[in-house]
């Protein structure tokens, strides 16, 4: 009864290891990039007072309606919680808790049991805060920065305190950073690349060599 | 259809290790040996299936093979789903390993279940139509049967089973589809160049086998 199902000699075999793989990986090839990650990506990071959450399964399908859950890193309560728009985005205000010096940990649940969180730690947020601390005088420092910018005027002699520069730093900074943040939330997305894909089509084929090699050291049953 | 890590309790996924042990231990003592290449390569293509996005429907839903895997490999499908799991969770980060097992036990259990809707529909219906048709209903149903069960292990989460089911459902039509024609033009493929090959599907499938020895 075994003996028909023993080996076939090549062909089927060939047949099947060429054709199905390569039918796939040609699809796969041929599929357009943003359409192969399904993992849920989530990044979020500081945006003047407010903190950005941005999420989705490829930079061009994003999660909409996605429930968005705040919670306190440091005693895992939730702190607010919204739903993503049809960016996949969801802002909120920097809470109390940041300022005692609790982490924030952000879950992203888009329902179908892909869940995924993302880490701020205090640190992180209150420094860059404190950065752009002041930031609702910036229209006054700008102001007082086009002053020093005319020579002429009056205002030449009144010193641009530290406090505004730091704005006016900020706020530039904010602005050149953003597309990086952008980058680093796509980088960080983790698709799989074809190197992950080799590998494991690989690592397949050598778990079924090893199997291979145990049953053949087993005696031979008899149908 | 994997479900990611920390959305179950550690309770659900207790018991949904436990049973993807019994799954792969019945598999893997139903499996015929010599098969286990064949099981390989099968395995290959979930685990590259998994990347390719059905571009049809509302959700992001991607191939499954569940279906074309039961056919094809019977019980020895549970293994190959197995080690395809591990992969994708080691490398894409789909799923997770602490819903490996249940994972497994989901899609393996489909695709035996598959395996037996192929096997019934052949039997009813004898002949080049029929075989056609219980292809396509192997490869769609495991489909179905996979959302059906992540449905039901999602049901201990905050989402109630029918929600589940329905999204899921809904979600993986167009995967039934693609999936039913995928299974039935691979199935009618082995059947001109190696019809031994399913016939061998699973030692009760050996009786029907006209190679019969």
């Amino acid at each position: 009864m075994i003996r028909h199902l023993t080996w076939h000699g090549p062909t089927y075999c060939a047949v099947l290891a060429y054709v199905l793989p390569a039918a796939l990986l040609a699809l796969l090839l041929l599929a357009p990039a943003e359409a192969l990650a399904h993992r849920l990506n989530v990044f979020a990071w500081l945006e003047g007072q407010n903190i950005m959450v941005e999420c989705g399964f490829n930079r061009s399908s994003p999660v909409r309606g996605g429930q968005v859950i705040v919670f306190d890193a440091a005693d895992g309560k939730e702190l607010l919680q919204g739903r993503t728009d049809d960016q996949g985005r969801f802002v909120f205000a920097v809470p109390d808790a940041v300022r005692q010096g609790h982490g924030l940990r952000i879950e992203v649940n888009a329902g179908e049991g892909h869940v995924n969180d993302w880490t701020m730690s205090a640190v992180e947020i209150n420094e860059a805060q404190d950065l752009s601390h002041g930031f609702k005088s910036v229209p006054a420092a700008r102001a007082s920065a086009a002053a020093v910018a005319a020579p002429a005027t009056a205002a030449a002699g009144q010193p641009v305190t530290a406090q505004e520069v730091r704005a006016i730093v900020a706020e530039s900074l904010d602005a050149g950073l953003g597309p990086l943040r952008r980058e680093l939330a796509a980088l960080s997305s983790g698709q799989p690349t074809m190197r992950d894909v080799i590998g494991g089509l690989g690592w397949i084929m050598g778990l079924a060599g090893i199997a291979c090699y145990f049953v053949s050291r087993r005696p031979r049953q008899k149908p | 259809m994997h479900i990611a890590e920390g959305v179950l309790s550690p309770a659900v996924l207790g018991a949904g290790a436990a049973l993807g042990a019994c799954a792969l231990a019945l598999g893997l003592r139903r499996m015929d040996g010599q098969r286990i290449i064949e099981a390989g390569i099968l395995s290959a293509a979930f685990f590259v299936g998994s990347l390719i996005h059905v571009p049809l429907g509302i959700s992001n839903a991607h191939l499954l093979l569940t279906g074309l895997l039961g056919v094809l490999l019977g019980w020895a499908a549970i293994p190959a789903i197995l080690a395809a799991l591990l992969l994708q969770a080691l490398l894409f980060q789909y799923g997770g390993l602490t819903t490996l097992g249940l994972n497994t036990f989901t899609m393996g259990t489909s695709s035996v279940l598959a395996w037996h809707v192929w096997l019934g529909v052949r039997r009813l219906w004898p002949g080049p139509g029929g075989e056609k048709a219980a292809a396509f209903c192997g490869g769609a149903l495991g489909v179905a049967f996979s959302a059906l069960l992540t449905a039901l292990a999602l049901a201990f989460s905050s989402e109630g089973f029918i929600v589940a089911a329905k999204i899921l459902l809904l979600a993986h039509l167009p995967v039934m589809l693609a999936e039913g024609f995928i299974t039935m033009l691979a199935v009618g493929f082995i059947a001109r160049v190696r019809p031994q090959m399913l016939a061998a599907g699973g030692s009760q499938a050996h009786k029907n086998s006209p190679h019969e020895e």
